[in-house]
């Protein structure tokens, strides 16, 4: 078991990384916030780790926690600046946040190194304290996925309007989304700067976005699960590509292409789809009786209350 | 000063045709095409293979990129916007899908070009360019051909907008698209046609941007997208007018930057102004406040 884990557990890691780096961009988008500053604070997040694990000394943790508590800190500054904006404009206005960062960090001289960015960065962290914190951070996402939360949170994604009427603060949804990308973006971006050893400013650039919209939108955007499976396939996916060499960038487009046309709710969402299509024709094929026409065990309450029924039907016997 | 003023105006003309595209496509039918930028450097890229080749000149080099950029956007058109905009009744969820959509059509375009060049700046086939002087300054005859092309192109495309039936039909489906098919629009085909014409400038623009340049890299596109959104939201969504004022500050802003600081800051401006016009003045300097359609 360790002997297996020992071999991949380079590729464990970069996993969990790209899994908070896809839930930094899709916590906001599942409230309708379309936001990339996710990936501003991944760079933030790494350098401040990089900065104070090479100028002071701290401990992995505690870098980790002061460039998490940094992304937030400008996260709240930007969910201010940013509260009127919408849609595409959001989009781009943080696309520039992470744009403008990277310009300022290669041109920030000795601290941040310029073009050719840190080196060295090296503090004891484990793959177990990795796992805790990600493990930490899934938690809370799946919470707040469920009951009251989650259904306020689709409200503002489906219909602000009808959310604000009720009674769903839709303002403070939108804020508190996207700080807590920003800050989950910082997570990433320290965990990997601190993994890794180093960080450059083209570190969190355009190829950046596209890995982070791939993972979420090929395995689907509604739900933790969704990004864990597109995290779980990119990772291991450059692997069984190996043969084609730098050719597996086309493919990566092809699909971001492909799923975002064809199936909008991702791998989840199709699986989701076969569930129910199953089930249907189950149904179907049983003498009507009491109760028929309804799935068992009340799924059809759970649908209602997950929106896609995704979330809850994953998990049940297939 | 000359210097620089000829420079600035060079970079106006390309951004203009660069920028005119994405924002009448944005303004007409909605859609935010992130592959534009893959279509201006893809076409350059196609013009090098073949121009270099076959020693191609300039007038054939440009009209090749130009055709190129045309086909790349309609093939996208039909691919990727059509089927969306079928499939999604809610305007905001197809923006952000078509917007999803073509970052992969860009990511695709992107990594084809990085390949084959392996990141490597690439450009034409070398031509002689007779130089002419004009009150002191040396002018490239590419250089006049770029402005000229910018600024007549671009004013052609507003005059257009403002008189043409195609012209008034596009308006007519950006301001609201059932009336206006009600009133005969054919939404099908205009959109086609107008990814086309936006597809032909963006390949015009980086067939120009090359030659003024000598070279460019893979990279290049995907900077011009936010270098011309900048401009566009600056200049007000769905205003031809606003799109010249909105290229025209950028390349001031730019010009200026590249002669007093470090080059290196020169990505920040566009980045920089999209910020600020998002805070200072969602809707742009010549936008008016409805830009969302019911």
């Amino acid at each position: 078991m360790s002997g297996v884990l020992g071999a991949n557990s380079v590729l464990v890691q970069a996993m969990l990384v790209n899994l908070l780096l896809a839930l930094s961009l899709q916590i906001p988008l599942r409230s309708g916030v379309f936001s990339f500053a996710g990936l501003g604070s991944y760079g933030l997040g790494a350098y401040t780790a990089a900065i104070v694990v090479l100028r002071f000394d701290h401990p992995a943790l505690l870098a980790l926690a002061e460039g998490v508590l940094l992304s937030g800190l400008v996260g709240v500054l930007l969910a201010r600046l940013l509260r009127r904006l919408n849609g595409l404009y959001l989009g781009m206005a943080s696309i520039a946040y992470g744009g403008i960062l990277a310009v300022v960090v290669a041109n920030g001289g000795a601290l941040t190194g310029g073009a050719e960015g840190l080196y060295g960065v090296v503090a004891d962290l484990g793959l177990t304290e990795i796992t805790v914190i990600v493990l930490l951070v899934v938690v809370a996402v799946a919470l707040s996925e469920r009951g009251r939360t989650g259904r306020a949170v689709a409200a503002v994604r489906e219909d602000p309007e009808l959310a604000a009427a009720m009674g769903v603060d839709v303002a403070r949804v939108r804020f508190v989304v996207l700080v807590a990308g920003c800050m989950v973006g910082g997570l990433a971006g320290g965990i990997n700067a601190i993994m890794l050893t180093n960080v450059a400013p083209t570190d969190f650039g355009f190829h950046l976005a596209v890995l982070g919209l791939t993972m979420i939108i090929v395995g689907g955007a509604r739900t933790w699960l969704g990004a864990l499976v597109g995290a779980a396939i990119f990772t291991w996916l450059p692997i069984a590509l190996q043969a084609l060499g730098d050719w597996r960038t086309v493919v990566y487009g092809c699909l971001v292409a492909a799923v975002a046309v064809w199936a909008p709710h991702g791998l989840i969402g199709l699986a989701g789809q076969a569930v129910r299509a199953v089930r249907r024709s189950a149904s179907r094929r049983k003498p009507p009786g009491p109760g028929a026409g309804r799935a068992p065990t009340g799924a059809a309450e759970v649908d209602l209350l997950a929106g896609e029924g995704v979330g809850a039907s994953v998990g049940r016997p297939m | 000063m000359a210097h620089d003023l000829l420079n600035l105006l060079v970079l106006w003309s390309v951004y203009l045709l660069f920028a005119l595209g994405m924002s009448v496509v944005w303004g007409s039918i909605g859609v935010l095409n992130f592959a534009h930028g893959a279509t201006f450097m893809f076409s350059a890229f196609t013009g090098h293979l073949i121009s270099t080749r076959l020693d191609l000149g300039v007038v054939p080099t440009v009209l090749l990129c130009l055709l190129v950029g045309a086909g790349l956007a309609v093939v996208a058109h039909f691919l990727i916007v059509e089927p969306v905009l079928r499939a999604t009744p809610n305007v905001a969820a197809a923006e952000l899908r078509v917007l999803i959509a073509s970052i992969g059509v860009a990511a695709v375009l992107l990594a084809i070009a990085q390949t084959a060049t392996r990141s490597a700046p690439f450009g034409f086939a070398p031509v002689a360019v007779p130089l002419i002087e004009v009150a002191g300054v040396r002018i490239s005859l590419i250089q006049l051909l770029i402005i000229a092309l910018g600024l007549g192109v671009s004013l052609g495309v507003a005059v257009l907008m403002r008189t043409s039936r195609f012209g008034i039909a596009l308006r007519g489906i950006g301001l609201d698209p059932e009336t206006a098919s009600l009133m005969g629009v054919d939404r099908t085909r205009l959109a086609a046609a107008v990814m086309g014409v936006a597809g032909a400038l963006a390949g015009l623009a980086g067939a120009l941007l090359t030659y003024h340049l000598g070279s460019i890299v893979p990279e290049t596109g995907d900077l011009m997208v936010i270098k011309a959104f900048a401009a566009i939201v600056l200049g007000g969504l769905g205003n031809v007018y606003g799109v010249i004022l909105g290229t025209f500050v950028l390349a001031v802003a730019e010009t200026a930057v590249l002669t007093y600081t470090p080059g290196t800051w020169v990505d920040a401006v566009s980045f920089g102004l999209i910020l600020l016009v998002l805070l200072v003045r969602p809707h742009g300097l010549l936008g008016r406040a409805e830009v969302r359609r019911t």
